[in-house]
């Protein structure tokens, strides 16, 4: 509280302040960069390193100040600033002490390698995230869903199987990893058993949570309605459950690609971003390892997105 | 009733009996699945051996099924072979029970580090709206990042610089476990609400006092709920850690030299003991829980 009073008082000109510091910072933050591109390393790295840690400075102050009130602006940009400058920095920082690509890789190497094999990138992503990620995600959350109604049908099978999925779903998947791909081979369908069995468990706790949390009271309003099984399903137990199922699928879609990604640590064909990571790192390349990281990401973000919008957008409808 | 369930439902505590008999009955139907499951499975590779003229000492192939060399699913004498020549001296550096206990410590103190630093990030995200808006993008972002894509990485790096032996292992793990347990800490720190916020201010507590006797312990449950989260992934950690770095025990070490030596029962083997530690974690820390937040009801 205090330590506020104090900011506020020595800049007494909250907004309006924060983009000019944050573009000195950064426009600092990048000649460094390039002044440090020209020569092979500095004799000494300490003076670059003052300068790094002083211009993050003056960046943290920008970040304070752009994050004052409650525009748009003010709620994205101190985020994307971070991001920026953080690269910047570490671009900065590692070309002064002159750290060695195989070790850490500067994000502009990383970027040239992104670039250089996108093609390659772009295969691996395919066979982690079509073929093993995604396909698993579809029939886990089949699966799922199915085992999940004839447990709500069947309250023998809820009794006798769901102690058993809560108890499974905390085993690790690196155990179960290496056990299935002996079994199913090293191509792609093994993965994809893998996130199925990973998916599965959530979808069919939260499933039969959901489809139980139909209110007494609306099931007996169809009861007196006369309505078939059917219709109250429909009508009332499944749009009751979709919350559920919803929350089960946010969790499942970063789940399903981490996974694919553990799995193929343990034998592969020779394609997909977890295997590129392992050869890469025992190569010391890891420049392509960062690259198929970043790779990862964007995908795993964007379908995390995908389905929080898809969630959105059905929950809407019902 | 155990198997219709009625439209119009009752009070359903009321009535809900043991999931002891059910639960007993999938066991036993799986346990009667097994045995033309794992007849079914190895009878293929059986058949190919023998088709190569290898002498197996048994005539068909569903008789060889049980004793493949290395068996898609092992036949229950195998596996009871190989559970007791992995686990009989239990402490013997090269079997499964010690290799766990290693495992385990290792992901427990990664957990413990992951909670310190998780304490510290959720309050300057409770403390600093900038800090908040600066980084929650990006920690709810690295949610969704294969974060455990990076442990190979960390492992050669952490080596680089010296670090070896116990730590890289509980680092990493810290490292995966740390992010849900930071947003979770965060969620807690807010959850006083507003009266008993204004009861401590009536009684002219100071912020550290608020901080203290108010929001801290009103944040554990949230800690433990993301600490059960967080310690499978944890696990997970350590265990790749353990695979992709130079070491000496651990069930990543074992599953890699036995996913190398396509040894398919001892994989088995420490498939069943990692299950059993990532089960054990979760009620570890379910277990200190109760003890730690005795002032709740029992959930």
């Amino acid at each position: 509280m205090t330590q506020k009073n104090v900011q506020a008082a020595a800049l007494p000109l909250r907004s309006g302040f924060g983009l000019p510091l944050l573009l000195i910072a950064a426009l600092g933050l990048l000649g460094l960069s390039v002044l440090l591109a020209g020569q092979t390393a500095p004799a000494v790295a300490w003076p670059w390193l003052v300068g790094v840690v002083a211009l993050l400075l003056v960046g943290a102050v920008g970040i304070r100040q752009s994050a004052q009130g409650e525009t748009p602006l003010a709620r994205i940009l101190p985020a994307a600033a971070t991001l920026i400058l953080a690269i910047l920095a570490a671009e900065a920082v590692l070309r002064a002490y002159a750290v060695p690509t195989g070790l850490i890789p500067t994000p502009s190497k990383v970027a040239q390698s992104l670039w250089a094999a996108r093609n390659v990138l772009l295969l691996d992503a395919y066979y982690t995230f079509v073929l093993e990620a995604l396909l698993g995600f579809v029939v886990g959350t089949l699966a799922g869903l199915g085992l999940a109604l004839l447990a709500v049908r069947f309250r023998m099978l809820e009794r006798g199987v769901l102690p058993y999925a809560a108890l499974l779903s905390s085993v690790p998947i690196v155990a179960l990893a290496p056990v299935i791909i002996k079994a199913a081979g090293l191509g792609w369908p093994s993965k994809t058993i893998i996130v199925a069995i990973t998916v599965l468990f959530p979808v069919v706790i939260n499933a039969v949570r959901g489809l139980q949390s139909a209110q007494p009271m609306h099931l007996d309003l169809m009861h007196s309605y006369a309505a078939s099984p059917a219709q109250t399903f429909r009508e009332v137990r499944w749009p009751s459950a979709l919350p559920f199922i919803f929350t089960a699928l946010r969790v499942s879609s970063t789940l399903a690609l981490i996974n694919a990604i553990v799995a193929e640590f343990f034998g592969t064909e020779g394609h997909g971003l977890g295997f590129r990571i392992q050869i890469e790192v025992g190569r010391f390349g890891l420049d392509i390892v960062w690259a198929a990281i970043v790779v990862a990401s964007v995908i795993g973000i964007s379908f995390y997105l995908l389905i929080s919008a898809l969630e959105r957008y059905v929950l809407r409808r019902n | 009733m155990t198997t219709a369930p009625t439209p119009t439902t009752l009070p359903r505590a009321a009535r809900r009996p043991s999931n002891l008999f059910p639960m007993l009955g999938v066991a036993l139907a799986a346990l009667v699945l097994y045995w033309p499951l794992m007849l079914w499975a190895n009878s293929g590779q059986a058949a190919r051996s023998l088709a190569s003229g290898a002498d197996l000492g048994c005539k068909t192939a569903l008789a060889c099924a049980t004793q493949l060399r290395n068996p898609v699913i092992p036949a229950p004498g195998q596996f009871a072979s190989g559970f007791t020549s992995l686990s009989v001296p239990p402490l013997a550096p090269t079997s499964a029970p010690y290799n766990a206990l290693v495992t385990g410590g290792e992901t427990l103190l990664g957990l413990a580090l992951a909670s310190v630093l998780g304490l510290v990030l959720a309050t300057l995200l409770v403390r600093s709206r900038s800090f908040e808006r600066a980084t929650l993008p990006w920690l709810v972002a690295s949610q969704t990042v294969p974060i455990v894509a990076l442990a190979p990485m960390l492992a050669v790096l952490l080596g680089q610089y010296g670090v070896q032996g116990f730590l890289p292992k509980a680092i990493i793990a810290a490292y995966i476990a740390f992010f849900p347990i930071a947003i979770g800490m965060a969620q807690g720190l807010r959850s006083p609400d507003p009266l008993q916020l204004d009861l401590m201010r009536t009684y002219r507590a100071s912020p550290a006092q608020v901080f203290g006797l108010l929001q801290v312990p009103a944040s554990l449950p949230y800690l433990f709920t993301s600490l059960k989260v967080a310690a499978t992934a944890a696990l997970v950690g350590s265990i790749v850690a353990e695979i992709s770095t130079i070491s000496f025990s651990g069930l990543g070490k074992m599953l890699a030299e036995n996913s190398r030596a396509s040894d398919t029962v001892a994989l088995w083997v420490i498939m069943i003991y990692g299950a059993a530690l990532g089960i054990v974690l979760v009620a570890l820390i379910g277990g200190l829980e109760r003890l730690v937040t005795r002032w709740r009801p029992p959930a």
